[in-house]
């Protein structure tokens, strides 16, 4: 046994995970009504893969629409209904559960070395509110389809189609849905961390869930008092938002960005998890600056609650409230540069290996902190001003959501399928899909920064001639992207079935999840370890004591077993 | 009207002394514990108390300003 | 002993016998199941002060005048007094709560029974009171202007939350004189009843400030 820190004990336990429950073995117990968190993580992933792949055709109609100025391919109207739920799509029903409900399900329990979440059946009814609150919603096409944009401003949105009141319903259940996650996911961190796992020796994905899921339980309950206000007012007439009967609609704005604010770092702390390990493992170097990291996680998800009316400034709110959220949106780039310029150190005479993981943690430094450049335009009043209401707000929304978002998302499906699968996905498509997706990506959305300073108003279906060339270069590189994502399921599907077997531990990476077969055993860990360190002291031996790891686990890949630790 | 509202204030006022004398004899009877739930219990019973003295400052007259 | 070596987390000394380590078990599954329920109770918090940010900004930056005008005429004010006679009477079930609660704790099922009773009556009577009002408060109704939008949406809910109290405290009454799911020593449902009710008090001091003292 090796010498331990003080205070740890020999072969620890958490008593009420000792004890390992059978792996049910009808069909429907084990993979359609699971409470196995692994087989919620990978149901969330399939499920907003398929909200995904619609929303991303509704990209792809609006993207055809505007190649010309007359907008050739839908009518207005239904141009109206396919951006607001693209967006919808997008934001509650493809990122946020990506983020939380599939990567958090699957891959926190396994790093903190628990047997599964705090309240595995709670986990089971936070996963099926979510696909009914997708039919839902996209049933409302039957009778028509929400058409005030996501953000669904009244009084735009109390005048909207039948099926405006749907979205309230379906926005409001996976909210729900987003609670119980949010509750379970902050008691599972807080009580049923391996032994020896303290706070500072967490791993960063955990550090960045245990940052969210608070505000998934607070922003998003918010959010669900401003739908059913909004739900009240255009079914039974009770006035809150409408000016007409004494409401105010700039009310709604304020309870939407209340939640909607903070959801932007759900969308995105989560992501920063992701790019924290990729980079430390394929750069074999630990993190630098972990607590530094950790640290403006917390902060980033505090300051986020006193932003939200950045997104107000031209709403005719108090002007002289309008300089206290210009300078505190300012202050969230200290946390957010902090992270940033670690992750650089982090890279910084690491011997890095370019797997396609790494190559999307890479795009993702620059495209995300492209996206928080223009946030900074975007959070100045004056500047606001002028890109308000524009394609530039486009833009930047999209280089926080996609390039940053997104592409941590990718970068983590890339890392952890042979986790979740035991088979490599295909490096050589992977590289086409990184490149394509790269250049496809800020080629569609470039264009959108200077359409949005030349005055292109953002919710058109047609527009002036004098923006067609730049719509169009957006929308030929938008085809790339599409492309590219379409290969990224190719690689999913043909990797299930015939990629490379790839062992308990196919990157060298030291966090728990890794230490164990994959797919991981229904119960995970045969016995719970004791962690004794940050994972991250690559050099180092493993922090673990206790841990009954498969065989091969524990062994860094061949190429780099000697890497000497640097010295800063 | 008037002389309900006068009995609704008495009411009010003897209620809300005697439920305030008992949330906050039962808030020193938890005061030492320490688990969560007599955590949250001793803030809520504070509030409750809390409670009480807004029931008596309405029974009172003194708020809301203005009268009703 | 046994609680302190499990909220540590290691290994149970050497030697233990298997009622402990169930005990072990139970009171971290207790301890997971408060946190949850206190989160939970924090959501809800915030789900009621979405609503009470509504009415304090329609009330202070959009209504000229409070109560506000409707059909040409001003509004009255709603009656503080009867409400006030109301708010004691919740006040005072949450107090009965603790009383029984304290009971149940020092093993004393006469007193839970007691006062587990008067808290549903006097719960029950909250209510009772509260659909008195509502068929009394000349607010021009749900639907009539932004005061009984934000007065009926916020207190409704608040009723509906006291009247799943009540049926949760029924059935919780059921289930101790019923069933052996509860002893003096594991409760942890009776918990979360109390905390539920206080909580549901406690939003009531809230909305009878802003409602009715105002």
């Amino acid at each position: 046994m090796a010498t331990l820190a003080p205070g740890v004990k020999t072969g620890p336990y958490h008593a009420v995970l000792d004890h390992i429950h059978p792996e049910p073995t009808s069909f429907i117990r084990k993979y359609i009504f699971s409470i196995d968190h692994k087989i919620i993580g990978i149901q969330y992933m399939i499920t907003a893969g398929l909200f995904f792949i619609i929303a991303g055709l509704l990209a792809e109609i609006i993207r055809t629409q505007l190649l010309s100025p007359t907008g050739a391919v839908v009518s207005a109207a239904t141009f109206n209904q396919i951006y607001s739920m693209h967006g919808t799509t997008m934001v509650w029903f493809v990122v946020i559960p990506l983020l939380t409900g599939a990567f958090g399900n699957f891959v926190m329990p396994l790093q903190i070395g628990a047997r599964d979440v705090a309240f595995p059946w709670l986990n089971l009814v936070s996963y099926w509110i979510f696909p009914v609150a997708g039919v839902l919603l996209f049933s409302s096409f039957l009778i028509g389809a929400p058409d005030a944009g996501w953000t669904e401003y009244p009084p735009i949105s109390l005048q909207g189609p039948p099926g405006t009141s749907m979205w309230c319903i379906a926005v409001f259940l996976v909210g729900i849905s987003s609670t119980l996650t949010g509750i379970n996911f902050t008691v599972t961190i807080l009580k049923m961390r391996a032994p020896g796992m303290t706070f500072t020796r967490m791993p960063l994905f955990v550090w960045a869930q245990f940052a969210t899921s608070p505000m998934l339980l607070i922003a998003t309950t918010a959010l669900n008092g401003a739908l059913a206000a909004l739900f009240l007012e255009r079914q039974f007439g009770i006035p809150f938002y409408n000016p007409a009967h004494g409401g105010s609609p700039v009310l709604w704005q304020h309870m939407f960005w209340f939640y909607s604010h903070p959801a932007v770092y759900i969308m995105i702390l989560p992501a920063f998890g992701f790019i924290s390990e990729i980079l430390s493992t394929f750069s074999r170097k630990p993190v630098f600056g972990y607590k530094m990291i950790a640290f403006s996680t917390v902060a980033i998800a505090l300051l986020s609650f006193a932003v939200w009316a950045h997104h107000m400034f031209t709403s005719g709110m108090v002007p002289w409230l309008q300089l206290p959220f210009m300078i505190i949106t300012m202050f969230i780039a200290i946390p957010t540069g902090i992270k940033i310029f670690s992750w650089m150190a982090t890279l910084w005479g690491g011997s890095i290996r370019w797997t396609t993981a790494m190559l999307f943690a890479t795009g993702f430094l620059i495209t995300f902190t492209f996206g928080g450049l223009t946030g900074f335009f975007l959070a100045a009043v004056p500047a606001d001003y002028h890109e308000h209401g524009s394609y530039f707000v486009v833009a930047h929304l999209h280089y926080v959501l996609f390039g940053g978002s997104m592409m941590g998302l990718f970068a983590a499906i890339y890392y952890w399928f042979p986790k979740m699968c035991g088979r490599m996905m295909s490096e050589k498509l992977g590289l086409w899909h990184f490149w394509l997706v790269f250049i496809g990506f800020n080629g569609t959305f470039i264009p959108l920064h200077w359409l949005g300073l030349l005055g292109m108003p953002r919710r058109v279906a047609i527009y002036d001639p004098q923006y067609q060339f730049w719509n169009v270069v957006a929308s030929s590189f938008s085809y790339i992207m599409t492309f590219a994502i379409l290969l990224m399921f190719i690689n999913i599907l043909v990797s299930l079935r015939s990629g490379k077997k790839s062992g308990p531990n196919p990157w060298g990476a030291r966090t728990l999840e890794w230490m164990i077969s994959s797919p991981p055993p229904y119960y995970n860990f045969k016995k719970i370890p004791a962690v004794l360190a940050t994972p991250y002291d690559f050099g180092n031996p493993l922090p673990y004591i206790g841990l009954d790891a498969a065989p091969g686990a524990t062994e860094a890949t061949p190429t780099h077993t000697s890497h000497p630790v640097p010295t800063y | 009207m008037e002389g309900l509202a006068v009995i609704e204030k008495v009411i009010a006022l003897a209620g809300a002394v005697v439920v305030a004398v008992f949330a906050l004899i039962s808030l020193k009877g938890e005061w030492p514990k320490t688990g969560l739930d007599d955590q949250v219990t001793k803030l809520l019973l504070g509030l409750m108390a809390f409670g009480c003295v807004l029931v008596l400052l309405a029974a009172t007259g003194v708020l809301p300003r203005g009268g009703a | 002993m046994a609680v302190s070596v499990a909220k540590q987390g290691y290994e149970l000394g050497h030697g233990h016998d298997e009622h402990d380590h169930e005990e072990v078990i139970y009171q971290e599954t207790r301890d997971m199941r408060l946190l949850g329920f206190v989160l939970f109770l924090c959501s809800d918090v915030v789900l009621f002060s979405s609503f009470i940010f509504a009415y304090i900004y329609l009330r202070t930056t959009v209504a000229p005048t409070w109560p506000p005008i409707m059909d040409g005429h001003q509004l009255p004010r709603l009656d503080t007094a009867f409400a006030a006679v109301n708010s004691v009477v919740l006040f005072g079930s949450g107090v009965t709560m603790h009383y029984a609660m304290e009971g149940w704790k020092h093993g004393n099922k006469g007193r839970f029974n007691l006062f587990m009773l008067f808290t549903i009556i006097l719960g029950s009577g909250f209510l009772g009171g509260q659909a008195y009002e509502y068929a009394h408060a000349q607010i021009g109704g749900w639907s009539g202007s932004i005061f009984g939008a934000s007065f009926f949406t916020l207190t409704g809910m608040h009723g509906f939350h006291v009247f799943v109290g009540v049926v949760y405290l029924a059935v919780l009454w059921w289930q101790t004189s019923r069933t052996n799911l509860y002893d003096t020593h594991r409760y942890f449902g009776l918990t979360a009843g109390t905390l539920y009710w206080h909580f549901v008090d406690v939003i009531w001091v809230a909305l009878f400030f802003l409602f009715y003292l105002w």
